[in-house]
């Protein structure tokens, strides 16, 4: 049996409604996805406008409230940082219903792997006894985890505008105080009814840059001060008053962060990527890393991947003409959480966490630059291999070694955040089992 | 979630096409005595049931390298599980934290006899692990537990050689069928805790062999958190008064959740709610400090001191160690695991003038609050 057009179409139905499709059908769905991702580079170019999610982990019905939140595929684009699977209960549906979508629309979905998207880990965390249970056999796991093994490294979004358009919605009822309506606004968060519930705009008299400032600490409650916030906004553009809104730098989304094996984008095409994910390494450390509070580089805690700090994190930015580094791999409580001067930013998408955690999730809007349709390219660099044809500049030697604090670094993007919970348990008449999780008892 | 937990699609939708099917009795337990009715028996049942809970969770800790105890997998009636890193992590925290408490009892004023009554003991193997540890002569220990579950713990000691030829008399006095158990060493009491807090009885429930006259250390892993906090107190206020009474040093260990108020804690409440598991006193000691009060109130005035199982990780389990555990699984669920740890915590307090043997072995181990 075939899997194409109206079958895609039936299979797509079917997944919505959180029914698996037969096992013939995953194989031949998985083996046309690996004709598409294997034509993919490392780093996918993705164009904005787009939409970025971080970790889903199986809870399918919080992946149809994301859909719900941010609209629905072909209409929004999307960019899935990886973690499909595991954990959750409906892995399998949650996982081949993006396959799905990736196939019909290529051009409008990307996914990227996680430190998930793994034969062991996926053996530990669930993902293998969920399809051993639903097909009787491993055959659709082993299906799926050579997918796994073409998906990208990385994306790099280009394009996007620096600043937004006001959400033309009602204002949450615990919003702060607005800025003009028409300020530069660098950043707006949004609850799922679509209700504006934080705004502010890019400020650049202020340049009161506070290390590590978080702007995701408490969206439900905003900052007090959120001018402060803003301030720490401008600290990381760098920028004084009439720099042109539109020449943002490209955002790099990556699944955990950076490697101190790789000091540029173009060390990632270099990659071979189609392989199980290894313990150690460039390829491991881009899906396990995580960003802390320290200078440098520090071991991680997980086993696998390293700690980076602040001045890792601008450096990199800097060196690859980079705005925003946007990452998932860590459950934030706030649904996202921007550190070192917004110059990288935490996105999770899977609310209440196993449904234990009782966090919201996030998922990030960079809008199109409409000004200047297109993202201007810079061409001091030659072209990369694979993605979409974006240019890095190489910016050899201009970068001081030992300091960050005097980096120019691109202007970042508008963010937009829509901050969303946990789906009611069978709220749209598809088979939810009352989830159990578990605790010391 | 254990992977028993992952639903087979193909019976959910057939169910669902018959229509729901939901089990078990739901909502509150009814206060002590109305055990009788359908909803407290429900309850009872779902509390009794969260001991092959903690027996898989424990088996799975020993196959793995966490812990070690030849003795766990003798009692669990399940199929081991391998439980998630995080929840294995968890229960290693929790038991080397209690046995570092425990260890300092036992090693202090070697020689002199000794005392340890664990509530709701359940399938709890610590007096197993003690007897290998520590000369036998020096310890009494007393287990108390619903009848189901005393029954159910003799018959596996009676089917396993490695655990009756721990008892004092190789188990010659247990018979089969038993719900309670006298020796010289080890002692079972089928007995429902709450009976104990009825205040319309003169005279409290018989232990037999409890010693009134030597140091006593009472353990409740995660027992006293399902009862009422006025039942609790009663309880606690027949041991210090009436089964151990002053002078004799006593004290409590308590294993428990904590922080109910936050997002995490209000899901672990509605989570287990659907399970029919009420936490009464959660609420009422929601904090650290809530903690430390309500020993001293109890009449633990020499020492009150409570850590979560977070700053617990952090400061008892030395380095070398954490290393060693670390490297038993790859723990991918950091950020979730310190949720998790942060909202259980370990309260120890005891009463015995102050110069006994708790203040000696305790004195100096500090909680979170005196040293972060």
């Amino acid at each position: 049996m075939s899997i194409g057009g109206s079958d895609l179409d039936k299979a797509i139905a079917q997944l919505r409604a959180c029914r698996p499709i037969p096992e013939n059908q995953v194989r031949e769905l998985c083996y046309k996805a690996r004709e598409l991702l294997i034509e993919e580079g490392n780093v996918v170019g993705v164009d904005a406008p787009v939409t970025i999610c971080g970790d889903i982990h199986g809870q399918f019905h919080d992946l149809m409230e994301l859909f719900r939140v941010g609209g629905d595929v072909p209409d929004t684009n999307y960019l899935f940082m990886g973690d499909f699977v595991d954990r959750g209960f409906y892995s399998l549906e949650s996982f081949l219903l993006l396959l799905c979508l990736k196939v019909r629309y290529p051009d409008r979905i990307t996914l990227i792997r996680g430190n998930h998207e793994s034969r062991q880990i996926t053996t530990v965390y669930g993902f293998y006894d969920e399809c051993v249970r639903k097909y009787g056999s491993a055959n659709v796991w082993r299906y799926c985890c050579d997918v796994f093994d073409f998906l990208a490294l990385g994306a790099l979004v280009t394009g996007a505008a620096t600043s937004l358009s006001p959400t033309e919605g009602p204002l949450a009822e615990n919003a702060e105080a607005m800025p003009d309506i028409d300020a530069d606004i660098e950043i707006e968060t949004l609850n799922s009814a679509g209700e504006v519930m934080f705004r502010y705009a890019r400020n650049s008299d202020s340049q009161t840059s506070e290390s590590s400032q978080t702007l995701g600490s408490s969206p439900a409650r905003p900052d007090p001060t959120p001018t402060r916030v803003g301030a720490a906004g401008t600290g990381a553009s760098g920028s004084s008053n009439g720099t042109s809104r539109n020449e943002g730098g490209a955002v790099l989304c990556v699944h955990g962060g950076l490697s101190p094996l790789i000091d540029t984008i173009d060390k990632i095409r270099l990659l071979d990527r189609k392989q199980e994910v290894p313990h150690e390494g460039a390829m491991c450390d881009l899906l396990w890393s995580d960003p802390d509070d320290i200078d440098g580089w520090g071991l991680s805690p997980r086993g696998a991947g390293f700690l980076f700090g602040g001045d890792i994190v601008k450096r990199f930015n800097h060196n690859n003409d980079i705005s925003l580094i946007a990452r998932a791999h860590q459950l934030v409580m706030e649904g996202f959480k921007e550190m070192f001067d917004n110059t990288i930013v935490t996105v999770w998408s899977a609310p209440n966490y196993c449904y234990r955690c009782g966090n919201v999730a996030a998922i990030l809007e960079l809008g199109e630059d409409g000004s200047n349709a297109g993202f201007q390219r810079r061409s001091n660099g030659d072209r990369g291999g694979g993605g979409g044809g974006w240019v890095l500049g190489s910016n050899d030697g201009t970068s001081t070694r030992n300091s960050t604090d005097n980096l120019r670094l691109p202007e970042g993007p508008g963010r937009r955040y829509r901050v969303f919970e946990a789906a009611p348990q069978d709220s749209r008449g598809m088979p939810a089992k009352k989830p159990v999780a578990d605790y010391f008892l | 979630m254990s992977n028993t937990n992952i639903p087979d699609l193909r019976t959910l939708l057939a169910s669902r096409r018959g229509g729901s099917t939901r089990r078990g009795a739901r909502g509150p337990p009814g206060p002590p005595g109305s055990s009788q009715s359908g909803r407290g028996a429900a309850a009872d049942d779902a509390v009794r049931n969260t001991d092959q809970d903690a027996a898989g969770s424990r088996v799975s800790c020993v196959e793995l390298g966490y812990l070690n105890d030849p003795y766990a997998k003798l009692f669990a009636t399940q199929p081991s599980t391998r439980r998630l890193p995080l929840l294995n992590r968890g229960s290693y925290v929790r038991t080397s934290a209690i046995d570092l408490l425990i260890d300092r009892f036992m090693s202090t004023a070697p020689g002199e006899p000794k005392q340890i009554v664990s509530l709701g003991a359940g399938t709890d193997t610590r007096f197993f692990r003690l007897q290998d540890k520590y000369p036998p002569a020096e310890l009494v220990y007393h287990e108390i537990d619903f009848p189901l579950n005393t029954a159910a713990k003799l018959a596996a000691i009676q089917r396993h050689p490695q655990l009756f030829t721990k008892l004092p008399d190789k188990a010659a006095s247990l018979t089969t069928g038993a719900t309670s158990y006298s020796s010289s060493s080890y002692n079972v009491h089928a007995l429902d805790l709450r009976s104990m807090a009825d205040s319309t009885v003169e005279a409290a429930p018989p232990l037999p062999n409890l010693n009134p006259a030597i140091p006593t250390l009472i353990l409740s892993e995660m027992c006293l958190i399902y009862l009422q906090a006025s039942t609790v107190s009663s309880i606690l206020s027949k041991f210090l008064t009436t089964y151990i009474p002053a002078p004799t040093p006593v004290s409590l260990i308590l294993y428990e959740p904590i922080l109910p108020n936050d997002a995490f804690g209000k899901v672990m409440t509605s989570n287990l709610a659907s399970r029919n598991i009420q936490l009464p006193t959660l609420s009422v000691y929601p904090e650290l400090g809530d903690q430390r009060a309500r020993l001293k109130q109890y009449g633990f005035v020499d020492g009150a001191r409570a850590a979560d199982t977070e700053w617990l990780w952090r400061k008892w389990v030395s380095e070398e160690e954490k290393e060693r555990v670390a490297g038993l699984e790859m723990l991918d669920e950091l950020e979730e695991l310190e949720l998790l740890l942060r909202h259980y915590c370990i309260a120890w307090g005891w009463r015995d003038g102050g110069q006994g043997v708790f203040s000696k072995a305790w004195g100096e181990l500090h909680d979170s609050a005196e040293q972060s």
